[in-house]
């Protein structure tokens, strides 16, 4: 079985180095770095590291880039595809605990969560994290202890099946919406996440605002 | 009944509107929910209903307490604008949509014999761990009769 790592990063030139180098030390030597529209040297850098580092020309969303990343992994003939954040949150050990259910032919989809060890994340994103998963049962009637993490494992037929054309951030909650409606099998797999001074002071990520830009999208979704 | 111009206009947008996500979730295509296909049928049905029986409105209006014509006039108004926003949205979204897919076939198509070259490696490891998986499994049933 050959699993596929999709990293999507937007100006990540700091860490993406060593992002990668660490899930190539857990045993994971196929890589996609997608770039999506990064102003900094991301691309390059992960051009440098033996690994197909896709570039979108145009800043799409992290959705978009996700998306690209598993078709890019579909056309490798991946058997299994995991999404992670390129920041260096996720832990590369966590990859092979994802993959289990998948490899065991038990799961379709894989969901990280990082809520099963609250104590490991700030409250505030503890509470934005809760009112998304909320917001993601009532809208596409699936529960889920994380709807909004990145770190994620799809088996081919999953990353085959899902399609959704959400290019932000509510790309995450999309997928459990792919996952109802195509009745796949999932599960929660507990994994950690490293709240580093550098991911705690990104610009771009998930924040309060963004979260209620993409409410803001879900609930517009709904009527367009 | 005197049927009036606006009636008609706003009874044919709404026809197309509730036609278009009737189809698009009958045919099963991406995006379209249950909810998604009732919220739309509340919209477009509440503007179609509002404007064949206008009098329904007053019902609403002296629930909510809006009761002159100049609220009425001020609430068209906004229904309107609605309608023009909700188009004008919906056309922002598909062309943000189509920049998306372009952008994604071209970052494809740039890095097509990376990945022919990727999808060759990886073929070939799987043609590996096929043939030891399968030799594996001719020594097993030996050590057994050991």
């Amino acid at each position: 079985m050959t699993t596929v790592i999709v990293i999507p990063v937007y100006n990540e030139a700091k860490v993406i180095g060593q992002v990668i180098e660490d899930v190539k030390d857990h045993g994971f030597p196929h890589i996609i770095v997608v770039d999506d529209g990064s102003a900094d040297e991301s691309w390059c850098v992960a051009s440098a590291h033996d690994v197909l580092a896709l570039r979108l020309k145009v800043n799409r969303g992290k959705g978009a880039a996700v998306k690209t990343g598993i078709m890019a992994a579909n056309l490798l003939g991946a058997d299994v595809v995991v999404t992670m954040d390129g920041d260096g949150q996720h832990n590369p050990a966590d990859i092979k605990p994802l993959i289990t259910p998948i490899l065991e032919g038990k799961s379709d989809v894989v969901l990280g969560s990082r809520l099963l060890h609250r104590e490991e994340m700030p409250w505030v994103k503890m509470i934005a994290n809760s009112i998304g998963n909320l917001f993601t049962w009532l809208f596409y009637g699936l529960l889920v202890s994380d709807s909004q993490s990145g770190f994620r494992a799809y088996s081919r037929y999953a990353a085959l099946i899902i399609d959704t054309k959400a290019d932000k951030y509510e790309y995450d909650s999309k997928v459990i919406r792919e996952i109802k409606n195509n009745r796949l099998r999932f599960t929660e797999v507990s994994v950690h996440t490293r709240y580093t001074d550098y991911s705690k002071g990104k610009k771009n990520k998930q924040g309060f605002l963004n979260g209620l830009v993409t409410l803001y999208r879900m609930l517009w979704k709904m009527i367009a | 009944m005197k049927i009036h111009l606006y009636q008609v206009i706003v009874v044919a947008i709404s026809s197309v509107m509730l036609y278009l996500g009737i189809k698009e979730f009958v045919n099963r295509e991406t995006g379209q929910t249950l909810l998604k296909l009732f919220v739309r049928l509340a919209v477009w049905g509440g503007m179609a209903l509002i404007a064949i029986y206008p009098d329904f409105t007053l019902v609403i209006a002296r629930i909510m307490g809006v009761v002159d014509n100049f609220n009425a006039v001020v609430l068209m108004g906004f229904l309107m604008v609605f309608l023009m926003l909700f188009k004008l949205l919906s056309a922002i979204e598909k062309i943000e949509q189509n920049v998306s897919e372009i952008t994604r076939k071209e970052a494809l198509h740039t890095a097509h014999e990376r990945i022919e070259e990727m999808r060759k490696e990886i073929k070939a490891q799987q043609g590996r761990n096929a043939l030891c998986t399968s030799q594996q499994q001719n020594i097993s049933p030996r050590k057994q009769d050991d």
